[in-house]
């Protein structure tokens, strides 16, 4: 166990201007931590009222040469940055060139300890039944790569992540959040499909693994100088159970949506993937590509009806969220001030993305 | 043939996906500076070896083949080494960052009687094969003049060409961004009219990015026929447009698409050839809407079907012991095309 912990600690959080980095830093700050927050080069940081002794370190982790610097005085690191947006391969070279250069960096630290964001995309949604918990099973190979770019990459984000700590004999926490909202992320790809006004909400009475913004973000502060989260991993999600329903109904009411829920039954949708991919396969001789809300791995993914029970995190970090769904709710639409809805959020939103590149032709 | 492949990013999926389906070809190891990327593209292709240092490879696995799929500026160095351990060379596009070392990678390979083969896979597209195919016989005609355009809006938010936070590696070459898709509008015009006598180009920025020049235009007078050569990063939308015009028939096709039309002259009435032509040109143009996506749907190569088609040629010449679908005279000649469009010399 590092000797760290139980005292104030200076932080390094990357990603720190993403939605769920920002709440970090704040969590971090209001802990009694100073934080070293690591953004991109060209990221403008006027607009994020940080505190005076907050340290912004700029640098993109896939480029920058000068890292080791990110980590002087620094006891802890939090990692949440991962790229986010692009096609597949960016988002996998990206994530794990940026992980394994910035722990590169670490290794020639004094730094011991890391509190890393995983994300509820590694898992194998296909063979988990009832509920979903930190021993259920990972994906793997040859799965894995047919599931998207965010999960290839978060899932080789957190190999990486493990292999080196354990090479470098550091304390490693893993946290692995649901779906991230908040203030800047109020829709949710995991309530359905959009078609114009229509909102097709699969399985509209399945509970969402939701983890409230703030309360995530009190989840990785407390991790930082906790002794009982060092080798541990946690799935991050809030207590209370909310539908996709409920979900949907008050984001429509309270940004002033128009639009009709449309509830669709899983079983239904599922074997609507089923028998597309079949016939995909049918037609193309086993090789056909068909959009990623088709793929059955994709789909379970991101709507599969399990149970996300968050005991582990209550009783090893005796931890409760600060904030309930309605008090949530409250502070991420107060004043009408909320975004357009993001057009597909991923399952976890670090959104602290070292670059975003969006997929498109390249000059290959 | 076992086969070594450096690099594991964006090209290399491609590479990696059409070796595992051809006979004869054992992928034996990949190579990445980065440990996981090369352990991930191991896992996803089924290889039983993976690397992170690239000599250390070519020592232990000595593989027939090497494919180079790096960024630009480390082709030279990775593919002299791999020539220099006896293997043959597949290396992406730009060869190299100059024509000098394209032209050390020639006598090198020479030397070593090692086949050395730039990918230059929008050559062995459908269409465009197609259309040399009809050159070739004669059904054509001569070819008078080629068109080739890329409009592609590299400038836009994300783009990793003009990222703020990471400048994209080929900045640092001689043309920036553009000169990373001169080797495609280069090897088509060498294509339909053959090796160049001269060239004027102009190179234009019109927004303020990190792009040295956005804007690219260019004359060719070549061995038969002249091409006219473009990039523009402003006009939109997307589009790669090939015309190639010969004495009985012109074509247009958009390779980033299945899009090929063609018009012919005919006999008949005359009043009557302009109907005949826009209905072919009509039925192509709806052909081409629906396999454009059934080739999205496929799950093939989709526009790198070109690439597919080279490595196929490669690597049934290389088993064979025949002559490799791209030749070092016809790299010598495309990459003497390129030199010239990037000299402030030939510039106006």
């Amino acid at each position: 166990m590092s000797d760290v912990v139980g005292k104030p600690l200076k932080v390094l959080v990357t990603g720190a201007n993403g939605l769920l980095g920002r709440s970090v830093v704040t969590a971090l700050i209001d802990r009694g931590h100073r934080v070293r927050a690591m953004v991109r080069p060209a990221t403008d940081v006027s607009h994020l009222h940080w505190p005076n002794d907050v340290e912004i370190f700029r640098a993109d982790l896939r480029v920058s040469r000068e890292l080791q610097s990110a980590f002087e005085g620094i006891d802890v690191l939090v990692h949440l940055a991962a790229v986010v947006t692009g096609g597949e391969e960016a988002q996998l070279a990206g994530t794990v060139i940026g992980t394994e250069r910035l722990l590169d960096a670490m290794a020639r630290s004094q730094a011991r300890r890391i509190v890393f964001a995983g994300t509820f995309s590694v898992y194998d949604w296909s063979t988990i039944r009832r509920q979903l918990t930190e021993d259920s099973p990972l994906e793997q190979a040859p799965d894995l790569y047919e599931r998207d770019g965010y999960a290839i990459a978060k899932m080789w984000q957190e190999r990486v992540v493990r292999r080196m700590t354990q090479e470098s004999g550091w304390d490693l926490t893993v946290l692995r959040p649901g779906f991230i909202w908040g203030k800047g992320n109020e829709y949710l790809f995991g309530l359905g499909q959009r078609a114009g006004p229509l909102q097709l909400l699969f399985g509209a009475r399945r509970r969402l693994p939701l983890t409230y913004v703030e309360n995530c973000a009190d989840v990785f502060a407390e991790c930082v100088s906790i002794p009982a989260a060092a080798g541990q991993t946690f799935n991050v999600v809030d207590s209370d159970d909310v539908t996709v329903w409920r979900y949907a109904g008050q984001w429509m009411r309270r940004t002033g949506k128009r639009g009709v829920r449309i509830p669709v039954p899983y079983s239904l949708a599922t074997l609507a993937t089923r028998v597309a991919q079949r016939t995909s396969k049918l037609i193309f001789h086993g090789k056909g590509k068909l959009p990623s809300i088709l793929v059955p791995c994709r789909f379970e993914a991101r709507f599969k009806p399990l149970r996300f029970p968050n005991t582990k995190l209550r009783t090893v970090l005796g931890w409760k969220p600060k904030f309930s769904f309605e008090e949530a709710l409250e502070r991420t639409y107060e004043a009408g001030q909320c975004n357009q809805p993001a057009a597909m959020a991923t399952v976890v939103d670090s959104r602290t993305a070292f670059t975003p590149s969006p997929s498109g032709r390249g000059s290959g | 043939m076992r086969v070594g492949v450096i690099g594991t990013g964006h090209i290399a999926r491609q590479h990696l996906s059409c070796l595992r389906e051809l006979a004869g070809v054992e992928i034996a190891a990949v190579c990445d500076l980065s440990r996981g990327l090369a352990e991930a593209a191991a896992e996803r292709f089924g290889v039983p070896r993976w690397f992170t240092d690239s000599r250390t490879m070519l020592d232990e696995i000595r593989p027939d083949v090497v494919h180079v799929t790096t960024p630009p500026t480390s082709h030279y160095r990775l593919a002299s080494d791999a020539i220099q351990a006896g293997s043959h060379v597949l290396v992406e596009k730009p060869i190299t960052v100059s024509f000098d070392e394209v032209e050390s990678l020639l006598d090198q390979a020479r030397d070593k009687n090692r086949a050395l083969i730039e990918d230059y896979n929008y050559v062995f597209n459908k269409p465009v094969q197609r259309l040399l195919n009809m050159i070739e016989s004669g059904e054509f005609g001569h070819v008078v003049h080629v068109e080739v355009l890329f409009c592609l809006d590299i400038l836009a938010k994300g783009n990793p060409f003009c990222d703020p936070n990471a400048p994209h590696p080929c900045l640092t070459m001689p043309g920036g961004a553009i000169a990373d898709f001169l080797p495609h509008l280069a090897s088509l015009a060498h294509a339909f009219v053959g090796p160049h006598r001269g060239v004027r180009s102009t190179w234009r920025k019109r927004s303020d990015s990190p792009l040295p020049s956005d804007e690219f235009q260019a004359m060719v007078n070549a061995e038969r026929g002249t091409a006219a050569l473009g990039f523009s990063a402003h006009a939109q939308p997307d589009v790669f447009w090939l015309r190639v015009y010969g004495t009985k028939m012109r074509a247009a096709a958009n390779l980033f698409e299945t899009r090929l039309t063609i018009e012919r002259t005919r006999g008949g009435p005359k009043p009557l050839v302009p109907l005949f032509n826009s209905l072919d040109e009509a039925r192509a143009v709806r052909r081409s809407a629906f396999g454009s996506l059934v080739r999205k749907l496929s799950g093939g190569p989709g526009a790198y079907e070109g690439l597919w088609a080279l490595l196929t040629k490669t690597y049934e010449a290389l088993n064979k012991g025949g002559q490799p679908p791209v030749s070092s005279q016809q790299i010598q000649e495309v990459n003497r095309l390129i030199d010239d469009l990037k000299k402030p010399e030939y510039q106006f």
